[in-house]
């Protein structure tokens, strides 16, 4: 009953998304006022009840920072508004624009297609642990659908009280989704992850409180105007909310942290959804940053965050955390992108989160799948994953494949970025070259282990129900279609977009689009060479010093014993460890911000 | 121009494979093959039969060679030097993940140990190619070579750093981590270990197919004046043989650590000093 | 024209040997002899070579090493035993670990004696095997020529002793895998064989007059019970399995279902019938060395 309750609103949520492209396909942006001072008041109350329940979890938990950060939060609010509230004008609360409409999709049709597998995952998750948890998956649902709407609030508000409050929603999903085991760790890292977007939040306040103090105004275009004119203070405050959200050095520690959580959480907030939420609002301000000091250093720590996660990645052998690491540097190159803030880094950055939300969340999804069925998150017993479960190997090989490999979309992003950075500020570029250079290494790894085989386990993939595997499927498809309709995606939605902000914009010329085709139809082939599935070869062993005994498996060791045949990648604990590295992002970054900081005093 | 590559490139590639052991064992006192051996190697082989450990890990080598012939074929039409870039990795890759295939301990090393150097080399082939950018403004091969002047007369550091990387491009020491050229048993010849036959034919002459177009890469450098150009990239392919003789097999830590120090240093450093000076 | 005399890698294994013969080989390669001129590379891996270079004697530890070896270059390829050693055993012939010579487990084209061998009469013995792997490359040439021409006909009794002669043969690398040579097809005695084909009926493949290829079948009750299929070693890989087993099954096509044995360690043979449509239903120990694995497949599946 639920299923069906579940897949039919992720339709109607699809299904609208698409219809608002096509509606508002060639329109300009459009803005909506909807003045009501019912809905001001009920924000307030849900605000409230809100604070309520997370300062006595915050009691409960014996988190004070938490109660304290929430109750602060709160003060301000209700400062603001017995202070200001009856003056605010606001025009416009609302608004459309092909931006939001690419977040929209992204949400609607991502989104959509979580709550959908999530159903299938959460039966077999309660199915595998049937004492420990409490099965809560009607509560589950209605939090991501809450969460959903949530971020559909973030990305239509002008009104920035608004987006706050939308801002804070997510963050209390986010909290309840990450606890949702309810046993010590899950509770651990809910209250980090709550403690550091708490963080953000309050830092969001502040730059309203800011904008409107010194410059009357809390709407978003009005805010990303005056930045033009050299408003930065209130930008620097709601970018650094952005940073917590987006999890960049140093406030990374919460989504590593979240990946106790069950995948499509992990799947929806943390690597399509909600962190996509910080680089959003970072991203709405880049023309107001761009040429200025404060983008520069944004730019510089979204760059470092880039290459030191990155870095971090090739030593992780748990999927989940080098996937969330991935997503952490991903994002660091948007916000590399945001602080630089040309039309060219525009395009390359929009272009970076349609590709990466779609298959960072194919990617998730595929090692949830694969983790119930082999029951370990280690990439190190994802060995002969193409025997065992042909199909979603197929899938999550699609998906490592279109995170950094030509002719797909995270190669053209980053293609476009390196374009971008080379006019602006070649320093720069070197974070994205050696950290590009990193990310190729741990992902062919990864693929290599999944395709390497050297026992023959059949039959892992029986029972996977259709209700989880066809997300998966369309996540796959459109990795693949997006990328071979790129081309579309670029003058359809980015164009329109960036030449609304800037004038002009970046388009790839015609003759690489049309060898990046080929390419891609070339690599489309590979899988052809199957059906000539080698038949004028001959199988032999593998060789093992010529000590095998029986095929590949086994060999004689010295002494006359006999010794498994086992492979391990490399994960270079010592240079790439996370303790080592992870203190330097998180030093570089912690500069960079009081840079920041300073740079708005002066 | 693309059909003369297509045509023409193995046999030069075989000819200076050739000339490289020749020359090598010259050096090592000794008399050393026909300049034509390889091309009897790749003949030979091509007679032999085909064994594998995993029956697909043979199409992954074909569509190396496929997508080698495809970036070479990029870079003589004059295209966009990164998309080469870009598509030279996808080759490699292929191999890379050949070797993965083929499920035998020393392939895997293998194809790590080849990441390894994938991940050293490529910021600097990246570098090479944004500090051609910044004085030619165009990332087109057509547009850099008809610039006015040689390029490396701006890019010097740069021509180190890529010089410093070569002898991993061409797979020789110190920087000969996965399958090495003149040592025949390291790693008993790493990703090719589990290949035979027609299959491992085809690794030689992509191989023929991958040199010649990092000996194009080189002669951007020089490309102002075509001849001298081949002249002094000829030079630079003899000196790598010299290194490769000269030099002991290095560790993966340092080859990694040092071609990114260096990159950093020249690489980076030249990039630096040209955008101050062309500003 | 063949490139084989023109780049012959070889694979050298040392067995128990006093290692003067592999000084010898490794001189060969050093700038005094020098034989990279013609073309020749030490690779390591069995599965880039042409000619495997035996120095030493074979023992007991090291015998399934050199199987393993051959087993792992692809063809054409030949074997040159070097020194006195790999001949026959040479001095340590009667040591207790000693089995004999390289060819007590392979066989072996070229001997170069010497104790130690020297380089020049390894170089020599190298262009011996040259020639040697020329022939043989001609040979499979012919085979896979010939071998579009087999032909698949029920065999009589008077081809009973061939049958028995390449059962014997083509039996020897399933003894080996179980080190049991007391195997039934190896018992099996030519009247015993005669009997049989009153009662079995015979399937036999014909190269130029030549039988390469046998398989035999019998009713029992509805079960068609097929065994022995054999293949000559030279002739393997190349379909004709696969096509005795076709023609058997379609001459029992009265039977509802088809059985076959084989041994648990023979993968090879496992898999063949995997293919077939077969699939693995009973296991049954026959003596302390051997299992039996029985397959089975229902007659709708052809």
């Amino acid at each position: 009953m639920r299923a069906i309750v579940i897949t039919s609103a992720a339709i109607i949520l699809s299904a609208g998304s698409i219809a608002l492209l096509i509606i508002n396909f060639h329109r300009e942006a459009q803005y909506f006022s909807l003045d009501s001072p019912y809905i001001d008041k009920a924000i307030l109350f849900i605000d409230t009840l809100l604070t309520g329940y997370i300062f006595y979890m915050g009691w409960r938990y014996k988190r004070y920072i938490v109660s304290g950060l929430i109750l602060l939060q709160f003060l301000i609010i209700i400062f603001f508004e017995m202070k200001y509230g009856p003056d605010i004008i606001v025009d416009h609360a609302l608004f459309v624009d092909k931006f939001s409409i690419i977040m929209a999709l992204i949400i609607g049709v991502v989104g959509s297609l979580t709550s959908v597998y999530a159903i299938g995952y959460m039966k077999e998750f309660h199915l595998q642990h049937k004492a420990e948890f409490k099965d809560n998956r009607r509560f589950f649902s209605f939090l991501m659908f809450i969460f959903l709407s949530a971020m559909l609030g973030i990305v239509f508000s002008n009104n920035l009280l608004w987006l706050y409050f939308f801002w804070e929603i997510t963050t209390a999903c986010s909290f309840l989704l990450i606890g949702y085991k309810k046993n010590k760790e899950a509770m651990d890292n809910a209250f980090q992850a709550l403690k550091i977007n708490l963080l953000g939040g309050l830092a969001f306040l502040i730059g309203i409180l800011c904008l409107y103090r010194f410059y009357g105004v809390v709407e978003l275009d009005k805010a990303v105007y005056l930045g033009k004119l050299g408003a930065m203070v209130p930008i620097a405050f709601i970018s650094l909310a952005g940073f917590t959200k987006s999890a960049q050095m140093p406030f990374s520690s919460w989504l590593l942290g979240a990946m106790v959580a069950p995948t499509p959480v992990s799947a929806l907030l943390h690597s399509s959804t909600m962190v996509k939420a910080g680089v959003y609002i970072v991203l709405r301000f880049a023309s107001a940053l761009q040429g200025t000091m404060l983008g520069f250093v944004i730019a510089l720590t979204g760059g470092t965050t880039f290459l030191i996660a990155s870095l971090i990645a090739i030593s992780q052998s748990d999927a989940k955390k080098a996937l969330a690491y991935s997503t952490i540097s991903n994002l660091g190159l948007i916000v590399l992108c945001a602080g630089v803030g040309t039309y060219e880094a525009m395009w390359a950055a929009m272009l970076l989160i349609i590709f990466h939300a779609v298959t960072k969340c194919l990617l998730f999804l595929c090692v949830g799948t694969i983790e119930h069925r082999i029951h370990s998150r280690d990439i190190e017993d994802m060995s002969g994953l193409i025997i065992s479960m042909p199909k979603m190997s197929i899938m999550i090989q699609i998906g490592m494949v279109g995170m950094f490999l030509a002719p797909f979309g995270m190669l053209i992003s980053k293609w476009a970025v390196l374009k971008a950075l080379v006019d602006f500020n070649p320093l720069l570029a070197v974070f994205v070259i050696f950290g590009s250079s990193a990310a190729l290494f741990f992902w062919v790894k990864w693929l290599g282990k999944i395709i390497t085989v050297v026992n023959k386990e059949q039959g892992l993939e029986d029972g996977i129900g259709r209700i989880e595997a066809t997300p998966l499927y369309i996540l796959a498809f459109l990795t693949v279609g997006l990328c071979g309709l790129f081309p579309f995606v670029s003058t359809a939605l980015i164009q329109p977009y960036v030449v609304e902000i800037y004038g002009i914009t970046l388009t790839m010329s015609q003759g690489n689009i049309v060898i990046m085709s080929i390419m891609l139809a070339m690599v489309m082939l590979f899988p052809l060479s199957f059906v000539n599935y080698g038949k004028r070869v001959k199988v032999v062993d593998a060789y093992l010093g010529a000590a095998n005994i029986e095929t590949s498996t086994r060999f004689r060791s010295v002494a006359g014993g006999v010794k498994d045949m086992g492979m391990k990648n490399y994960y270079m604990e010592k240079y790439f460890g996370e303790a080592k590295l992870y203190r330097f992002g998180i030093l570089f970054c912690f500069i960079f911000i009081i840079f920041m900081f300073m740079v708005l005093v002066r | 121009m693309i059909m003369a590559y297509i045509v023409f490139a193995p046999i030069l590639g075989a000819v200076l494979s050739g000339l490289d052991r020749r020359l090598t064992a010259r050096m090592q006192g000794r008399v050393g093959p026909p300049i034509l051996q390889p091309l009897y190697d790749a003949l030979k082989l091509i007679q032999k039969e085909n064994l594998v450990v995993r029956r697909s890990q043979n199409f992954y080598i074909l569509f190396f060679l496929i997508f080698i012939i495809f970036t070479g074929a990029l870079f003589f039409a004059g295209k966009d030097l990164l998309l080469v870039i870009f598509a030279l990795t996808l080759a490699d890759i292929f191999f890379v993940l050949g070797g993965y295939k083929a499920s035998s301990p020393y392939s895997i090393i293998g194809s790590q140990r080849a990441l390894i150097q994938m991940m050293a080399y490529e910021p600097i082939v990246i570098l090479a190619a944004v500090g051609m950018y910044m004085v030619t403004k165009s990332f087109y091969i057509a547009d850099i070579i008809s610039y006015s002047k040689p390029l490396c007369y701006y890019l010097p550091g740069l021509l180190f750093a890529f010089i410093y990387i070569l002898t991993m491009k061409f797979s020789k020491s110190p920087f000969d981590l996965a399958y090495s050229h003149h040592a025949h048993q390291e790693l008993v010849k790493g990703m090719t270990t589990e290949f035979s036959g027609r299959t491992l034919a085809a690794i030689e002459v992509a191989h023929w197919y991958e040199n010649i177009l990092i000996l194009g890469f080189v002669w951007l450098f020089f490309a102002n004046n075509i001849f001298a150009g081949m002249a002094l990239t000829l030079l630079v392919y003899i000196a790598t043989i010299f290194i490769d003789n000269t030099f002991a097999r290095a560790k993966w830590e340092l080859t990694l650590l040092s071609a990114w120090g260096v990159g950093l240093l020249f690489g980076v450093g030249n990039v630096i000093f040209l955008f101050f000076v062309k500003r | 024209m063949s490139y084989l005399k023109r780049s012959p890698w070889f694979i050298h294994y040392d067995g128990t040997s006093c290692n003067g013969c592999d000084i010898e080989v490794l001189a060969s390669l050093a700038p005094r002899y020098d034989v990279e001129r013609l073309g020749v590379i030490n690779t390591g891996n069995p599965k880039h070579a042409d000619i495997l270079l035996i120095t030493g004697s074979v023992n007991d530890q090291n015998r399934e090493v050199i199987q393993n070896i051959y087993e792992q270059m692809p063809d054409p390829k030949a074997v040159v035993a070097i020194g006195i050693c790999a001949t026959s055993g040479g001095i340590f012939s009667e040591c207790y670990n000693v089995l004999g010579g390289a060819n007590k487990v392979l066989p072996v084209d070229v001997y170069v004696p010497g104790c130690a061998a020297r380089p020049e009469s390894i170089i020599d013995g190298v262009v011996k095997a040259l020639k040697v792997l020329e022939e043989k490359r001609h040979k499979l040439i012919e085979m896979k020529l010939g071998i579009e021409a087999f032909v698949i006909e029920p065999a009589t009794i008077e081809d009973a002793p061939e049958i028995l002669a390449l059962q014997k043969l083509s039996y020897q690398s399933e003894a080996e895998l179980y080190n049991d040579f007391s195997f039934p097809p190896l018992m099996q005695t030519l009247p015993e064989l005669k009997e049989d084909f009153k009662t079995i009926t015979f399937f036999k493949a014909v190269v130029n007059g030549v039988i390469i290829g046998s398989v035999r079948g019998c009713m029992k009750g509805d079960t068609c019970h097929i065994y022995r299929r054999i293949v000559h070693p030279m002739y393997q890989n190349l379909g004709v399995g696969k096509k005795l087993m076709n023609d058997i099954e379609f001459h029992f096509g009265f039977a509802s279902r088809f059985e076959v044995f084989t041994g648990h360690k023979s993968k090879r043979n496992i898999n063949f019938y995997e293919r077939l449509g077969y699939r693995q239903f009973k296991c049954e120990e026959i003596n302390d060395k051997r299992r039996r694995v029985y397959l089975e497949k229902s007659a709708d599946r052809i």
